[in-house]
This record gives C-alpha cells, structure tokens and sequence, in this order.
C-alpha cells in the first residue's frame, strides 16, 4: 500500500521506535523532541506529528519500559508450622520447640520455594529486626527522603 | 477491638465493608451460599451458578457476588482456625452489624461442618514429606566373590516417601544386614510406644 519495499517500511518501523523509546526514556522536552528532530530535515507538519505522537504515548511507553527493569524474587505467601520435639534416638524426656517455614516467592511468574527452620529466640530476633526495619521507614531521616522524591 | 475470629486482632476494614452487603441477601439464602462455600473449603467444587441465583434478589453487581463468597470463605475458615465455636462466632459477627437471624444461620451452618473443617486444615498445614507405604523382601546370600560360604540373611527395604510439592512418590531402597534391621526395629519399636502415650 505504501508502494515501498519490505525492508524500508521495516527500517521506518525501527526508527520511529527507537526515536519514541529514548525520548520516553530521557523524559526530553517538547523544544528538545522538536530541535532533535528538526535535524533530519522532514516537513513542519511531519514534525508537528511526530511531536504530537510523543507527547500523547510518552506515559504509557515509560509505564511499559518500567516493567523491563530486571526484578528480584518477590514475596508470595508465607507456610509455617509449630512443632516440639520430644524425643530423639540420643535423648528422651526433650522438650525442643522449633518453628518451620516454608517462604514461597514468585520470580517472574516462577514459584519457587525456601524451606527455613529456627528455634523461638531465633525467631523473636527476627521479628525485632523486621520491626526495626519497619520503624526505619518512620524516622525523621527516611521521611525527608520520602517527602523529596514526591 | 479484638475479634476472636480474627486471631485476637482488629476486624480487616474490608471484612466490615462486605458483612453490610450479606445483610442485604435474606438469611434464608444467605444460609445456602454458606453451604456452598463450606462445600469448597472441604475441597468440593463450588456451584457458582447456584449461588449467583440465590443473589438475584438481592441485585449484587458481579464484583458483589465475588465479594460475599469471598468474606464468607474468610470469616468460617478463620473461626475454624482459631477453634471458635458457634455462639462466639454468632455474637462477634453480630458485633460486627450482620443482624441476629443471618448471623444464627451462619453459625448453625458452621457449626455442622466445624471439626470436618478443621480436620480438612490440619491436612494441608505445612509438612514438607511423608511415608507412602514400605515393600520389603528377605534375601539370603548364599556366596559372594569375597567369601565362598556367606550364609547370611539380607533384608530389602523399599520406602516410598511422597514429597508434598511434586505429589509423586520417590522411591528410596536400601539394603539392611540382619543385626542392623533388629537395632532399627527395636528403635522404631521405642519410638511407636513414645507416640502412643501422647495420644
């Protein structure tokens, strides 16, 4: 339909999406787009489109590239058990409390799982120092951070 | 405030929000969605056609259907996790703005199925293997390369041990000399007589 060969109309595909990803990329402005551009010498009104094209998909191409960012296994949900162990082959009249977990993560839509055991006291010190890693998020510090980067 | 159905925790706000939109279906249907959904947390399937005609007349978007199947598997699951029983469970929710007769109903349904619950949550806590079923074969040697005249009996142990994430069973063989398989049979002997006294 365009009358052009195959492999123009590819390479036009390539370089619009490649002049569309970086600008998202770089979040340049609309005197930038329009400057960068001016050099490759086409039409005010191809220049006004490509502009208008930019600034109306710009979101959404940085909400897609977001998404490329490579990720770290993420949490899933959490198993546990409670058990007492009472006696073993070596020793009888034991009373050895020990809590099992097991943490289930997904890693790109692939779940995966860690088997954990600990003793009480263990656990308590994990949970002080998830509680303390909590409470970071409230100090005076964190939050100045926090109010900047709105 | 504390719920005991919530493990001696605040009510979740989204539990709140739903327990107004049960009060908006009959108790008499209501009473039936239960059945329905204890039907699944037994591990049946769930009629959701069933259920969305038992919603009709209470005109519940979509959204609210999925919702009350949704507080209704929350609140009777987790009244059987923390074992509470009927009354508890009746006067809580009531607490919580669900009215009388919704809340009897509710109750009397989960009272039925409370220990098939909890027997059904104590199967799938976690456990992380178990023993399928023991083959076993005695053999006796009669000659080995080593020795011309062994004259020895030899037992064969086959453990099939079913790992709780494939669901297949893994088969572990092993080969016990007669002394060894009385010391491990006199140990599990001592170990079977330790779990009868806490039965």
């Amino acid at each position: 339909k365009l009358n052009t060969g195959v492999d123009t109309v590819q390479h036009g595909v390539e370089g619009l999406m490649y002049l569309l990803t970086e600008s998202s990329n770089l979040m340049i402005s609309e005197t930038d787009f329009q400057d960068s551009i001016r050099v490759l010498g086409f039409s005010d009104e191809l220049n006004k489109l490509l502009l208008q094209l930019y600034l109306d998909n710009r979101k959404e191409i940085r909400s897609i590239l977001s998404e490329l960012a490579p990720k770290l296994p993420s949490y899933h949900s959490l198993e546990w058990r409670l058990d007492v162990q009472l006696a073993s082959r070596s020793l009888r009249q034991q009373i050895k409390p020990a809590v099992t977990l097991k943490l289930h993560l997904n890693h790109n839509e692939d779940l995966t799982a860690q088997v954990l055991q600990t003793d009480p006291s263990t656990l308590l010190h994990l949970i002080q120092q998830l509680e303390q890693a909590l409470g970071e998020m409230k100090t005076s510090h964190c939050r100045r951070i926090a109010r900047n980067m709105k | 405030q504390r719920f005991r159905f919530c493990g001696d925790l605040d009510c979740p706000d989204w539990v709140l929000a739903e327990i107004s939109v049960l009060a908006r279906i009959s108790s008499v249907k209501l009473k039936l969605i239960c059945a329905q959904v204890l039907r699944e947390l037994l591990g049946e399937a769930i009629d959701y056609e069933k259920i969305l005609k038992l919603t009709l007349d209470a005109k519940l978007e979509s959204g609210d259907v999925k919702a009350t199947i949704a507080v209704l598997d929350f609140i009777l699951s987790n009244a059987a996790k923390h074992n509470v029983d009927g009354e508890s469970l009746s006067s809580e929710l009531q607490q919580l703005g669900l009215p009388k007769e919704h809340a009897t109903g509710l109750c009397r349904s989960y009272e039925e199925k409370q220990s098939s619950l909890q027997d059904s949550l104590r199967a799938c806590s976690l456990r992380l293997s178990s023993l399928d079923s023991v083959s076993w074969r005695v053999d006796y040697t009669l000659s080995s390369s080593e020795l011309q005249e062994v004259g020895e009996p030899l037992v064969h142990l086959l453990l099939h041990v079913r790992r709780q994430d494939h669901g297949s069973t893994e088969p572990v063989p092993m080969a016990v000399s007669a002394d060894k398989f009385r010391v491990l049979l006199a140990e599990l002997k001592q170990a079977q007589a330790l779990m009868k006294t806490l039965l």
